[in-house]
């Protein structure tokens, strides 16, 4: 007997240009539930719908059809406000492309999603340290990510998701970018999150980092081939 | 996200770019120095032309009265409307200093050896006068010295009396009493004028001023009763002065002394005309008003110039900005997040040009005042209060478009930027 699911999508899809001979179903009729605690690989080639899927999961995007009930609220119904506060507490991302922003130092980029929930300064920046301090940058926060190698910048980005403490981490191909070492530190983080806690929902292409998760969903042409739960080593 | 941040955020990304952020500074500096120096430049004219016309005498009004009645010998016959307009003014002496014809005589002035006929004389290189120059005479009432900021000294001034009984008597002005008499007393002796005897009876004090302290001509006068050219020749008087207390009250006056004077003479035989240098100098205001409007409009156009330059900045780092803006969305910033920190960027670069401007429009205006009035022109504090609104206010307006469009980039979109 399950409980209701931290994250639920039913019958969702996805399409792009809807009735016209050009039409896409990045989704066409995903139904998966994601409990408290797990960790979750979605895995499949590209253009497979796993990145639309993040999109959807992650509030970046709403579903063409069907409902995705998040923490019970159907996200459909909420305004954009709304989702920007989820994005906000809820839900900690982590890019291939790091995606740090240039200008900023790491610590101010840590700072950021904390800026938008409108902690006071002193506290704000005393978060973005043990954030920064539990990736093992804290000393380097003055930097600027150029300066950092990818590693590094993916590390900034890891603290940069959980310094709002949030129950979701969504991270999408963390590892693409990176050699092998690297990804497999930043593996270790999303594992060690997990451990603590955290749900992890890892998008990747690749087999070898999905078999290190504990659920994977596998993704072809928009539908779910695949859904399967394997004992793994790290926990 | 509070407002202490998004001006953070602004100072940092117009730091990042300060080779563009210079540029675009410029194009909003200019226009609000150049508003700030054309506005201060015409109040200052304003300010120049009201001390020229207060030093002109601004609370003159003149009249003219003149008759067409003429004999057969080509003499006016008309009648001395002087002695009612003297008593209507006096009637309304809590507004009117006084009021006296205004005519000048061409006589022969002596008195023993010096005569004005023969007086000679020059400036030397420095513009000093040597020599003795001949007085202007005027024709005036007892109320002269009232309406031409004179005061007796020596003696006394001249009465209605002297008018009415065609007395043999005049004023001498300080430089007139000091080219006839030198040092000694000239009240009780009595000049030759085209060979009349009349009485000195009074002298007026010195008009100079330190400004005016080369200007000894206009102490250089005598004052005679009006009603002595029946003796020393001319005509009727036809035009007079009236001294007015307050200039505010002149429009009030004229329509007042029009009024009498309307009732006074008969239209058949004469006709009138009141009017004031205050006419002029609305004129002058409204011509002033009018190149002000047309400068200013030069300068507004320069400012929307410098605003839609402002807009297309905006609108390309929004572009460039467009993953910036997905990442910040996707890490929970909410529209009006976006809107606030494009928005106060564009304003604070506006508001720098405006600070900029405001300082070389100051400049402008003293090095332009010193040049043109050699007065020393502050921008009035409105102007400074007007053109530091208006500059950020400009860039509020020109950013709102490309702050809103910022915001309105899908979020999954924008993270797919390059």
């Amino acid at each position: 007997m399950r409980m209701a699911g931290l994250i639920e999508l039913r019958n969702v899809y996805k399409i792009y240009a809807e009735g016209l001979e050009s039409e896409v179903r990045a989704l066409d009729g995903v139904s998966v539930t994601i409990d408290r605690g797990e960790f979750v690989a979605v895995v499949g080639q590209s253009g497979s719908g796993k990145s639309t899927m993040m999109n959807v999961l992650g509030c970046l995007d709403i579903p063409t059809y069907g409902d995705y009930i998040l923490n019970g609220t159907d996200v459909r119904e909420l305004t954009d406000q709304e989702l920007s506060r989820i994005r906000n507490k809820e839900i900690g991302f982590i890019f291939q492309q790091y995606n740090l922003i240039q200008n900023l130092s790491v610590l101010e980029n840590v700072e950021l999603p904390l800026i938008y929930q409108g902690i006071d300064p002193i506290d704000r920046r005393e978060m973005a340290m043990d954030a920064l301090d539990r990736v093992g940058l804290a000393e380097r926060y003055r930097h600027k990510p150029t300066q950092m190698s990818g590693g590094q910048q993916q590390r900034v980005a890891i603290a940069r998701a959980i310094a709002t403490h949030p129950p979701i981490i969504m991270a999408d191909e963390p590892t693409g970018a990176l050699d092998s070492r690297t990804g497999l530190e930043v593996l270790g983080f999303l594992q060690q999150l997990n451990r603590e806690g955290s749900t992890i929902i890892l998008i990747t292409h690749d087999n070898g980092i999905a078999a290190t998760a504990r659920r994977i969903i596998r993704l072809a042409d928009g539908r779910i081939i695949e859904d399967r739960v394997q004992e793994v080593d790290w926990l | 996200m509070n407002l202490v941040q998004a001006f953070k955020m602004a100072w940092k990304s117009i730091w990042g770019k300060k080779g563009r952020s210079i540029l675009t500074i410029l194009s909003i500096f200019i226009g609000i120095a150049a508003v700030m120096t054309i506005v201060s430049v015409m109040e200052g004219m304003k300010a120049y032309t009201r001390e020229q016309n207060a030093a002109m005498g601004s609370n003159k009004i003149n009249i003219y009265i003149y008759s067409n009645v003429w004999d057969e010998h080509g003499n006016n016959l008309g009648k001395d409307y002087f002695p009612d307009l003297y008593n209507y003014c006096n009637s309304l002496s809590e507004y009117i200093d006084g009021v006296t014809p205004v005519g000048w005589l061409d006589a022969t002035v002596s008195y023993g050896t010096k005569t004005s006929a023969n007086m000679s004389y020059q400036w030397d290189e420095e513009g000093n006068l040597i020599g003795d120059r001949p007085p202007t005479l005027h024709y005036g009432s007892d109320q002269y010295s009232n309406c031409n900021n004179l005061s007796i000294v020596k003696g006394r001034d001249l009465a209605w009396l002297d008018m009415e009984n065609y007395n043999q008597v005049c004023v001498l002005g300080a430089q007139a009493a000091k080219v006839f008499f030198g040092s000694a007393d000239p009240v009780g002796k009595v000049m030759q004028v085209n060979g009349y005897n009349f009485e000195v009876v009074g002298v007026y004090g010195s008009r100079l001023t330190d400004e005016n302290a080369n200007q000894s001509q206009i102490d250089n006068l005598i004052v005679f009763p009006y009603t002595t050219r029946r003796i020393l020749g001319g005509q009727l008087p036809t035009e007079y002065q009236v001294t007015v207390k307050d200039s505010e009250m002149i429009t009030e006056m004229i329509s007042r002394i029009g009024g009498f004077l309307k009732g006074l003479i008969d239209r058949n035989q004469g006709g009138f005309d009141v009017s004031s240098n205050n006419q002029w100098q609305e004129y002058e205001n409204e011509q002033m008003t009018v190149i002000g409007l047309v400068l200013g409009g030069i300068a507004a156009i320069s400012l929307l110039v410098g605003g839609i330059g402002i807009m297309n900045i905006m609108l390309v780092t929004v572009t460039e900005r467009t993953r910036e803006i997905g990442i910040r969305r996707a890490i929970g910033a909410q529209r009006s997040s976006i809107v606030a920190q494009f928005l106060v960027e564009a304003g604070m670069l506006c508001g720098i040009g405006g600070v900029v401007g405001v300082a070389v429009g100051t400049a402008g205006s003293i090095i332009l005042g010193k040049a043109m009035f050699q007065m020393t022109i502050y921008p009035p504090l409105w102007v400074t209060v007007a053109a530091l609104s208006l500059s950020v206010a400009l860039g509020i307006l020109f950013g709102v478009y490309p702050a809103i469009k910022a915001s309105r980039l899908q979020p999954v979109e924008a993270l797919r930027a390059e």
